[in-house]
């Protein structure tokens, strides 16, 4: 609620400078956001589409190609759909698991289990490291050969011969389930329980006077209370899916083939291994559209009725 | 006061990006090299930079490394701040037709530095600078000269007495034989398949004549249909499927090459590289030598040719600031004293003629030397720099997918083709005229 | 404490709650206690302890601290610490400044254009990083050059100036700060609202300018917005990779993950599974030492910017 300034008033002459120092302050307080936020976000944003119009290697002289780096991307046959496919099954696959486990834990720690505490405290630590750190532990728990964690207990403990290429071209997507859902899990968690947190005591009294048991109260209580974050989680997991890049790129050690690309490694291959430019930011602008897209899907998919307590 | 300092705060970052550059005429120029610091590292490279410097006082070298310097590489070229001096993977084609590469031919032309009697490109072997020709102008140069062969080790092979073969017949029979012993014949580099191209182009040329083979290299329609190229595909697939390591497929090739090292393998296929990329990890005792790609029975190529040539390659920018005294630096590097220096060193050969003559060879570059030596003449391949897209695109899938026994020969013969197909059809790319069979 | 314990099948519950601790807890473990292995002991016993801990003596703990050593000196692991404790600190500073008087400014007063500039902010929540990069990156170059045709004739103390926006902190800072702001505006505009009207009306008749009013009185009162996106926007920041790799080429200016990235390519050219370990353990804790001091405020501040949002 914007509180209306009492400067709105007509101002007697003694104000005027006040309204002109007024004036200075919002100039010299939005300024420099306004300024960095327009000459770095939105002039290359604008400029995005342009490059997407034409057939430029980023060396010498640019033309104008229309719709022609699009129609290239579309076609069957491209690296283009393939790289959406990937996107949308690292998008899904962990986001199930992602929310599946969140939720679980989030209850099982907001029903008091013991060693709450501790739970809750290692779980969300995966997702502090970074992506680069989280993709070099996981190559290392994958490995086949000595160094391998995974592969190693396998043989040890279930006899497994063969070590399994975990990160070969056409196991990494899978791979990188796991690693994904390690990542990402603690943080969804730490957000359902506090929307858990927030619902007052007094449904679920109501409820367990009715002779409801604990899987009752989440479906009943739980989870329509909690309904607007488990949205949000939602378009957070669906937008930092069709990003993907670090996990993929350092998985492929920078050369990711065209079973493994996602959208931003192929934009980053196009312009910056093949120059060419057009073509890179076509993806990016795709990519743009398929966000936005996503978001206001999921959006609409996970709306319901605002309930108010 | 606290309007001016968010201002200021901007201005600061503005002046913080910008550094004082000093010109002192006294000081002479700062040549920039980057080298693809890998199999060979750079220590040769650093130390003939010394000696240049110390050959002309008013240049500085300041050579630099890395393994993924491509990487640093390609963004600055196309914000128009390259090295001097470049030697990794580029695409180097697009780079000469927009007339980004400085060409070498002045310098070429001109007395080597040591051998005052002929020019610098005739103390080359000969056929090294003849894939970076453009509108009449050369490009690019090799620093090392290489061939592709399969390397074993050569105590184990003792111990179990088993033979090197000649022909693909024997080469199987071995992998049965050392599969039998309960080792893994075959390490692989799989997480790069690639590996296996040259593998593959070997084979293909053991089965026929040149000029079928170089119809591929003119990337002309069907090359990959051709059934003999599907045969030696169906080989590659049995070795891969039969032979490799369990497991090769998603080892990097420093991985897979620690496990040949370590005696879980008795072979690999690879460059004259090895030997100088495994060096810290070879346990004391370990004996390498090679032989190269067995000839297969029936077949109609040159059974002495060996793929290989000139590697390494350096390419002088006409954006860089000082490109002719770059170029003068690249010729000292391939001159006859560096050369022999880089042979003794690195255990490797270089391009210039007769480098090698009278050094004392390891005994495992001299097997690759008297392979060289027993051979014919070399062939290589240049689709690789031509059309990344296809290296990256079709023929990256599709080895994949061959080597793991997803899909047929003939399968990959298709996919190749309709790569190669895509290739002929998009008019961003280059596509230099067919050249046949090179003399 | 809360409620009674857990229904039927708490046994399963507890046993999933306990498997996820494991999975999440020895990968670092095993990283950590491999961190002391020579490459030679990864080969011959890659999951158990190190030589260091099952029998010390003096070659175990040389393996350690050699790995160590040549993590931290020989691969410059401090230099990238200090980088990204630089560039994120930084931008950090940059970002709370900036978008807190820019949000101050936009939910408090009335001006022309207000409207439409909150708009602009919050079309940038949608804009990802990925479709600004590759202009911005021709954009950095075509900026330094108009910098340095500007300052050509200026000559002082006998050179030259000479800009660079890409391989440059500066740069990096730049588009941080830029492509935060959008987010940081958001909730702090919203914050802002909350506060009330009436003290600000006191501050100014008390003769305080509007400067002094903010800094003095509104900012202290936003904390808890402001720890929440200090915090958001810390994750981000510092575990940032893409535009990383595409504006910082020198060895000298690379941020902890690009570091991380470039080691372990070169560790795996030279074999050296000790030295990769060692560094990764580098990069993780300080990520995990400051997790455990802030963790408490971190899961709050999440959980606010949640609610909130």
């Amino acid at each position: 609620m914007i509180k209306r300034n009492d400067f709105q008033r007509p101002t007697p002459n003694a104000q005027r400078p006040k309204r002109r120092e007024q004036k200075l302050f919002i100039l010299t307080f939005l300024g420099p956001a306004l300024a960095l936020y327009a000459l770095f976000v939105l002039l290359p944003a604008v400029n995005a589409c342009r490059y997407s119009l034409l057939r430029w290697d980023g060396l010498g002289t640019a033309t104008w190609a229309g719709l022609h780096n699009f129609g290239r991307l579309l076609r069957s046959g491209s690296d283009y759909l393939p790289a959406i496919q990937h996107n949308l099954f690292l998008t899904f696959v962990p986001g199930v698991f992602i929310l599946t486990l969140a939720l679980f834990f989030a209850y099982s720690i907001h029903q008091g289990v013991r060693g709450a505490r501790l739970f809750r405290i290692t779980f969300f630590f995966p997702n502090i490291i970074s992506s680069v750190a989280t993709a070099l532990l996981w190559i290392f728990l994958y490995s086949t050969s000595g160094v391998g964690l995974l592969n190693n207990l396998l043989k040890r403990l279930f006899h497994v011969s063969q070590p399994i290429a975990f990160t070969e071209t056409h196991n990494l997507l899978w791979a990188m389930v796991p690693m994904i859902v390690w990542a990402a899990t603690g943080f969804y968690m730490v957000l359902f329980l506090a929307a858990m947190e927030n619902i007052p005591e007094t449904y679920y009294e109501a409820a367990r006077l009715d002779g409801a048991s604990s899987s009752h109260l989440f479906r009943y209580v739980t989870l329509p209370l909690i309904w607007d974050v488990l949205a949000t989680g939602v378009v957070f997991l669906v937008i930092g899916g069709l990003k993907m890049f670090d996990g993929v790129w350092i998985m492929e050690n920078g050369r990711p083939s065209p079973e493994t690309h996602t959208l931003s490694t192929l934009m980053y291959s196009r312009v910056f291994e093949e120059y060419n430019v057009g073509h890179g930011t076509a993806i990016a602008v795709l990519q743009f559209v398929l966000v936005l897209l996503a978001s206001l899907i999921s959006m609409r998919l996970m709306r319901r009725e605002r309930l108010e307590y | 006061m606290r309007k001016s300092f968010s201002i200021l705060l901007l201005l600061g970052l503005v002046c913080a990006s910008c550094r004082l550059q000093r010109d002192d005429p006294g000081r002479g120029i700062t040549l920039e090299v980057a080298v693809f610091e890998g199999g060979y590292g750079i220590e040769w490279h650093k130390q003939m930079a010394r000696q240049y410097e110390r050959l002309h006082p008013g240049i500085h070298i300041d050579l630099w490394g890395d393994p993924r310097v491509d990487e640093k590489l390609k963004p600055r070229i196309l914000r128009r701040n390259p090295p001097d001096l470049a030697s990794c993977g580029l695409p180097v084609w697009k780079l000469i037709v927009a007339g980004k590469l400085y060409p070498l031919d002045a310098a070429l032309d001109y007395p080597a530095y040591g051998q005052p009697n002929i020019t610098w490109r005739q103390s080359l072997v000969k056929g090294v600078l003849s894939d970076y020709q453009y509108q009449g102008h050369t490009y690019a140069v090799p620093t090392n000269l290489g061939c592709w062969v399969c390397w074993y080790d050569r105590r184990m092979f003792r111990k179990h007495g088993w033979q090197v073969p000649r022909t693909w017949g024997e080469f199987t029979h071995l992998c049965d034989q050392i599969k039998a012993a309960g080792i893994a014949p075959l390490a692989f580099q799989g997480k790069y398949p690639y590996y296996a191209w040259a593998t593959l182009l070997s084979l293909y040329e053991r089965l026929v004549p040149f000029e079928r083979w170089y119809r591929m290299e003119d990337f002309l329609p069907g090359a990959y249909t051709d059934p003999e190229f599907i045969h030696a595909a169906r080989l590659v697939q049995e070795m891969a499927t039969r032979y490799f390591e369990p497991g090769a497929l998603a080892m990097t090739h420093t991985e897979s090459q620690l496990e040949w090292v370590h005696g879980s393998a008795a072979m690999v296929f690879c460059g004259l590289w090895l030997e100088n990329e495994m060096k810290n990890a070879i346990p004391p005792g370990f004996e390498m030598a090679c032989f190269p790609v067995p000839v297969v029975e029936g077949g109609h190529g040159d059974p002495h040719a060996i793929y290989g040539g000139g590697g390494e390659m350096f390419f002088a920018f006409s954006d860089a600031p000082h490109p002719k005294e770059a170029v003068d630096f690249l010729k000292y590097l391939l001159s006859m004293d560096p050369a022999r220096a880089y042979t003794r060193q690195l255990d490797t050969l270089s391009p210039v003629r007769n480098s090698e003559r009278g050094i004392s060879l390891s005994p495992d570059l001299q097997s690759a030397v008297d392979v060289m030596h027993a051979s014919s003449r070399l062939f290589s391949d240049r689709i690789d720099t031509l059309f990344p897209e296809f290296t990256r695109g079709a023929e990256q899938v599709g080895l994949a997918d061959l080597l793991a026994g997803k899909i047929t020969p003939e399968q990959f013969g298709k996919e190749l083709e309709a790569g190669m197909e895509d290739i002929r059809r998009d008019p961003d790319i280059y596509k230099p005229p067919p050249q046949g069979v090179p003399q | 404490m809360r409620r009674a314990p857990f229904g039927i099948g708490s046994g399963l519950c507890y046993l999933f709650l306990a498997a996820y601790l494991v999975a999440v807890v020895f990968p670092m473990v095993w990283i950590v206690y491999s961190s002391g292995k020579s490459t030679q002991e990864f080969f011959s016993n890659p999951i158990g302890l190190p030589h260091v801990l099952t029998t010390p003596s003096g070659a175990g703990g040389r393996t350690l601290t050699g790995n160590y050593e040549k993590a931290w000196v020989g691969s410059h692991f401090s230099r990238y610490f200090f980088n990204s404790v630089k560039v994120v600190g930084i931008s950090l500073a940059l970002i709370l400044l900036l978008g807190s008087m820019a949000a101050y400014v936009l939910a408090r007063f009335e001006f022309f254009g207000r409207k439409l500039i909150s708009i602009l902010f919050l079309c940038g929540l949608v804009i990802p990083m990925q479709l600004i990069l590759i202009p911005l990156f021709f954009q950095y170059a075509d900026m330094s050059d108009l910098l340095n045709r500007l300052f050509a004739p200026v000559t002082l103390f006998g050179g030259h100036l000479v800009f660079s926006l890409h391989d440059s902190h500066a740069g990096l800072i730049l588009i941080y700060v830029a492509a935060s702001l959008p987010f940081t505006v958001f909730v702090l505009t919203a914050f802002f609202r909350t506060l009330p009207g009436e003290l600000r009306e006191a501050a100014m008749i008390d003769g305080a300018s509007e400067y002094r009013t903010f800094f003095s009185v509104m900012m202290p009162l936003s904390k808890p917005g402001l720890v929440t996106v200090a915090i958001f926007n810390f994750l981000g920041l510092w575990n940032e990779y893409l535009f990383g790799l595409v504006f910082i080429n020198s060895d000298q200016l690379k941020t902890l993950p690009l570091g991380l990235a470039g080691i372990s390519m070169q560790a795996q050219y030279k074999s050296d599974y000790g030295l990769l370990f060692a560094a990764l353990v580098i990069s993780i804790l300080p990520s995990l030492l400051v997790y455990l001091v802030l963790q408490e405020r971190i899961t709050k501040g999440i959980t606010l910017g949640a609610l909130k949002g």
